[in-house]
């Protein structure tokens, strides 16, 4: 049983981790109707400024993030620009495909840069653990799982409290309408690509602390990313959190009381019962018929 | 025009069958079995993506189905190297589509991104099988095909060439047959907007599981011959999501819910993937090119090469005819709205017509062969 | 119907050229990338041209870089020598990509287009594999280093020639070496976590089987699969079981995140033992934080720096001035790479010649000497008198430990606690 209750808390921390890198992702689409395919790679950027930080500045993790967002933000804002603004018509599929290039190019590039070697942040908090009740719960789990709610609630607060927030949600509802009543679509996108790829760049930092990555590790963090934001519902925040600790919970309780081996398969079987009963997702919008 | 249009086939047939005899070089033959695999797996599952429009972006795991098959029958049917093996391809394909039919049939229940999604899950699980039912698949073992002992190296690769080279050929067939079919309008249809169409009748339940399953047909065809030509398959390798990838950019590259969009664009990448691996493997910018070419393309040529180009003759074409000299050489239904001819109505995906209201459209739009 | 969608000559005509442009392309692309004169193996003084596939990207990278730097190594030694029977040797690389289609095209490449006169092997069994019977087509000899999963061995090909040490019974010298101890201070309890490869499974169930039938208990054990990425739930599991000997089959990924969640979680087994990833040097060093956090981690490997074997010494010296770094810093695939070079080298002086099917021969019948110990093949391509050493980091560097007669230190049992 203590296993279990082990298996459960080390879920929710590492959920949360989760829940930061596909929080950007899930506002990305929300708004711009995106699959933003690139985020995988996108979030292991963010993890290499932060090693870069660390490693020749000295810079502590956490403090890094102070440097790593805006840059990466300002670097989603070009990234919209040149990439996503261009495309007209078919947005949706063809941004899945544009951004599936890119991707390969700054995989390519990052592989040049820093070489396969497998890397892992370093911090006091990465090792040291403190003890509760019989186990030993690491540092870097419970600040990472931290920062994930400090920012998913600075982003709540940004999207229901602020008027930026307002017009997004708008967006969000209904482009055409939002542009008639004078909201600057295209400057909400810009900067909603830019707040999702700043998200990604924490969730880099949090990845890059608890697992060792290089570039190719990218393909594995896309694909449970993008099986997240669906199951919590797309352009949901809510629901990128809860999905993300109970895809966590779901592989880690199936790790201990069945078998590892069996961990991934349980948690995409009930991504598809789910999806099949409820295709929004848990927090999502049921489909409208587009007009 | 027709004569001219099946004149011009043959010929091509013509020369993809002597290729091998003049292209001698194995290495050439090797990446060009690879090719053609990948345009039938790409040309099946266009039958559901281009002409449904519902993208599965897992279907490789039919890919993987059907190796699995063939290795397994290989193996407990004691099937020596040789001929046999390709003689059950038909049959893998069958399993890898038997199989196809339930999960279609539950993924198919939800639409767009969800669908996505769902595919993707189920690649996922397909894999995961894989490696863990040992008891069948050997695990992460993997298992090996016969080995043909008297095939040299310089005969080896005809037989994959001419095996892969006739799954494609009836890949097509089947693709255009479907196209030019009250089973193929129904598809398009569902793609255009499924509830409308629901209402005119079509059966889209059963026209998406068909098309689905076609799919999984081919991709799985594809699979056994993979496998036989490779002559080992390991769940890590035969389920590669960069395979899964790769066959929907083949599509899209060459123009989805076009017939010879999907052989096109796996003429291109599959070679220059290759080629790019073999000349810049070695200082890694070999992904940087990849990817800097595909995003190239995508930005100038959004919907593939072959509706772009075929708009780009439209266009050109338009400049010099009059509207009722194209109506009446075409045989369409003259409808009077004017500026129609070329210009396209914005915002409407122009790679297919519109089969739910077919007097609106421009004659005989984006079907290429 | 039909009538309706009347086909379009033009688009229809845009297809053919651009289909035939494609053909042709393809033809183009295949001879462009052929390298060099075509047969070399007539002239005499011309270069032995060697062709080998790499992985430099893709999920094998890491080691793939390793294993090209040992061959790189290899040939410049035998070039500084007067080469291979006085000529020289030049490598021909070209990277997979980590990827069956692409290694299956690459060695169809070498033999058919570069023409060259000898292959050796890439990295991993699952690529080792398809590549092997590419070679075999051809009559080509396959000598390989980095390729050792038991499946690679199951197709009856006889061009195959693996040097490192079968995987299955690595985990011998540690094994043995368990049970050897007084009753006092043998551990009663084991824990195993394995990824379900074909490289590391075989051996983990190997070394508990023989650890069961010496009488200690099995306390946990579970296979996982090869790309998890959270890996704590097991490392808990492992935790919680309390064992007292914890055998790991892992990979670098893995290993490094359990020395961490043992570390957080406090816990200290008397032993160590995981298949793979502390012979990577500074790599395993580097995440863990630091090679005094390795102390007392055993694992199995056919080579390390100090290793008094065939050239050995001399390889170290020369590795480390070709590509910096210290000794600790090689990677095992680079010794993997080198000895295979070794192989080639001492067959083909052996028999003075280059010639494929002599060489095969010659392979099947001979000893040879390595930087990893001796060479001999038997019917499959096995190295049968190959022996596993037991390495432990001791004091920021590796040693031998085990078994006695190789060993240069004494192991270090129990394992002290984490730093």
């Amino acid at each position: 049983m203590g296993l279990i209750i082990e298996a459960i808390v080390t879920g929710i921390l590492t959920g949360g981790v989760y829940a930061l890198m596909s929080s950007g992702l899930t506002l990305i689409f929300g708004v711009m109707d995106i699959i933003n395919i690139a985020q995988g790679i996108l979030v292991i950027l963010g993890a290499y400024l932060s090693f870069v930080l660390q490693q020749h500045f000295h810079i502590d993790l956490f403090l890094g993030l102070l440097i790593t967002m805006p840059v990466m933000f300002g670097f989603g804002v070009l990234l919209e620009f040149v990439f996503i603004r261009p495309l007209k018509r078919d947005r949706t599929m063809l941004s899945l495909l544009v951004m599936y290039g890119l991707a390969l190019v700054i995989e390519g590039v990052l592989n040049l840069i820093f070489s396969a070697d497998l890397v892992q942040l370093q911090g006091w908090y990465t090792t040291a653990s403190f003890n509760v009740g019989g186990f030993y719960l690491s540092y870097i789990y419970v600040f990472g799982f931290l920062l994930a709610v400090v920012l998913l609630a600075g982003l709540y607060w940004l999207v229901y409290r602020t008027k930026f927030g307002f017009s997004l949600r708008a967006s969000m509802q209904n482009r055409v309408a939002a542009e008639l009543i004078g909201i600057d679509v295209e400057r909400i996108s810009a900067i909603t690509f830019g707040i999702g790829i700043a998200l990604a760049a924490a969730g880099g930092m949090a990845f890059g602390a608890t697992n060792a990555f290089d570039a190719a590790s990218s393909y594995d963090l896309i694909s449970r990313v993008l099986a997240i934001i669906i199951f919590g519902g797309m352009g949901s925040l809510s629901g990128a959190l809860i999905a993300s600790v109970g895809m966590l919970v779901v592989e880690d309780v199936t790790s201990v009381v069945w078998s590892p081996v069996w961990a991934s398969t349980v948690f995409f079987i009930l991504l598809v019962i789910i999806l099949v009963v409820r295709p929004q997702g848990l927090l999502g919008q049921a489909e409208v018929r587009k007009q | 025009m027709k004569i001219l249009k099946m004149v011009g086939v043959l010929v091509l047939l013509a020369c993809a069958i002597i290729f091998p005899q003049v292209f001698t070089d194995p290495t050439v033959t090797t990446i060009a079995v690879f090719t053609l695999i990948f345009a039938a797996v790409a040309t099946g599952w266009n039958i559901l993506g281009g002409y449904s429009g519902y993208i599965s972006l897992g279907h490789i795991a039919y890919f993987g189905i059907g190796a699995y098959a063939m290795a397994l029958f290989c193996l407990h049917w004691n099937i020596p190297g040789g001929y046999e093996p390709f003689l059950l391809v038909p049959l893998t394909a069958l399993i890898a589509a038997v199989v196809s039919i339930p999960l279609g049939w539950i993924a198919l229940r939800v639409r767009r991104h969800t669908f996505i999604v769902i595919t993707i899950a189920m690649f996922f699980i397909i894999q995961l099988l894989a490696y863990n039912l040992i008891w069948l698949t050997n695990g992460s073992t993997g298992l090996g095909l016969p080995i043909p002992t008297d095939w040299g190296g310089y005969f080896f690769n005809y037989p994959f060439y001419y095996a892969a080279l006739i799954l494609l050929v009836i890949a097509v067939l089947v693709s255009w047959w479907i196209r030019n079919s009250k089973f193929g309008l129904g598809l398009l249809a569902i793609r255009d907007d499924e509830d409308r169409a629901l209402g005119l009748g079509v059966k889209t339940v059963a026209s998406k599981l068909a098309a689905f399953a076609i799919a999984a047909f081919f991709a799985g065809a594809a699979g056994a011959i993979y496998a036989y030509f490779v002559e080992s398959i390991y769940p890590a390798t035969i389920f590669d999501p960069n395979f899964d990838v790769a066959v929907v950019l083949m599509v899209f590259l060459g123009g989805l819910g076009t017939i010879s969009g999907p052989i096109l664009g796996a003429l291109i990448m599959e070679p220059l993937q290759q080629y790019l691996n073999l000349q810049y493997g070695e200082n890694g910018y070999n992904l940087i090119i990849l990817g800097g070419i595909f995003l190239l393309v995508m930005l100038i040529l959004p919907r593939g090469i072959l509706p772009t180009l075929g708009d780009l003759w439209r266009k050109y074409r338009a400049m010099r005819e009059q509207d009722t000299a194209v109506q009446a050489e075409e045989g369409m239904v003259i409808t009077a709205l004017p500026g129609r001819v070329g210009r396209s109505t914005a915002g409407r995906d122009e790679s297919a017509p519109t089969a739910i209201a077919p007097n609106q459209n421009e004659p005989g739009e984006g079907i290429n062969v | 119907m039909i009538g309706r969608y009347l086909l379009r000559p033009r688009a229809f005509l845009n297809s053919i050229c651009v289909l035939i442009v494609a053909l042709v392309a393809l033809s183009a692309c295949g001879s462009s990338t052929t390298t060099g004169t075509g047969t070399g193996s007539s002239q005499t003084t011309a270069p032995i041209k060697i062709g080998i596939s790499v992985s430099l990207s893709g999920d094998f990278s890491a080691d793939g870089k390793a294993l090209m730097e040992g061959y790189q190594l290899w040939a410049s030694e035998v070039n500084k020598s007067g080469g291979l029977l006085g000529r020289q040797v030049k490598l021909d690389f070209a990277s997979d990509a980590s990827s069956t289609t692409q290694v299956v095209t690459n060695y169809q490449k070498f033999i058919t287009v570069d023409h060259d006169d000898l292959v050796l092997g890439p990295y991993s069994t699952l690529l080792t594999k398809p590549s092997s019977v590419v070679a075999s087509r051809y009559g080509y000899a396959f000598i390989e280093g980095a390729g050792g999963g038991p499946s690679v061995f199951t197709q009856g090909l006889h061009n195959l020639f693996a040097v490192s040490p079968p995987v299955v019974s690595q985990l011998n010298g540690f094994t043995s070496y368990i049970l050897s101890l007084p009753a006092s201070q043998r551990p009663t309890t084991a824990a195993y976590a394995t990824e379900d490869d074909p490289f590391t499974q075989p051996m983990i169930d190997t070394a508990k089987a023989a650890l069961e039938q010496g009488g200690i208990k099995t306390v946990f054990y579970k296979v996982y699969p090869a790309e998890t990425t959270d890996y704590t739930p097991i490392a808990q599991g492992v935790v919680a079981s309390h064992a007292q000997i914890v055998v790991l089959g892992s990979m670098l990924p893995d290993i490094i995140a359990y020395v961490k969640a043992f570390q957080q979680q406090h816990f200290n087994p008397e032993a160590l033992a995981a298949s793979a990833g502390p012979d990577q040097g500074s790599s395993f060093t580097g995440p863990i934080g630091g090679s005094n956090v390795a102390e007392g981690i055993m694992y199995p490997n056919g080579w390390y720096p100090g290793l008094n074997t065939y050239q050995n010494k001399q390889m170290v010296q020369d590795f480390i001035a070709m590509f910096g770094g210290t000794a600790d810093q090689i990677s095992a695939d680079s010794a993997e790479a080198f000895s295979v070079g070794q192989v080639l080298q001492e067959a083909v002086n052996k028999i003075h010649s280059i010639d494929n099917t002599k060489l095969i021969a010659e392979l099947h019948s001979d000893t040879f000497q390595t930087v990893q110990g001796p060479a001999k093949f038997n019917d499959q391509g096995e190295n049968i008198s190959a022996e596993t050493a037991i390495f432990q980091w001791q004091k920021g560097s590796v040693v031998p430990v085990l078994p006695p007669d190789q060993a240069s230190a004494t192991p270090e049992f129990p394992k002290p606690n984490w730093p």
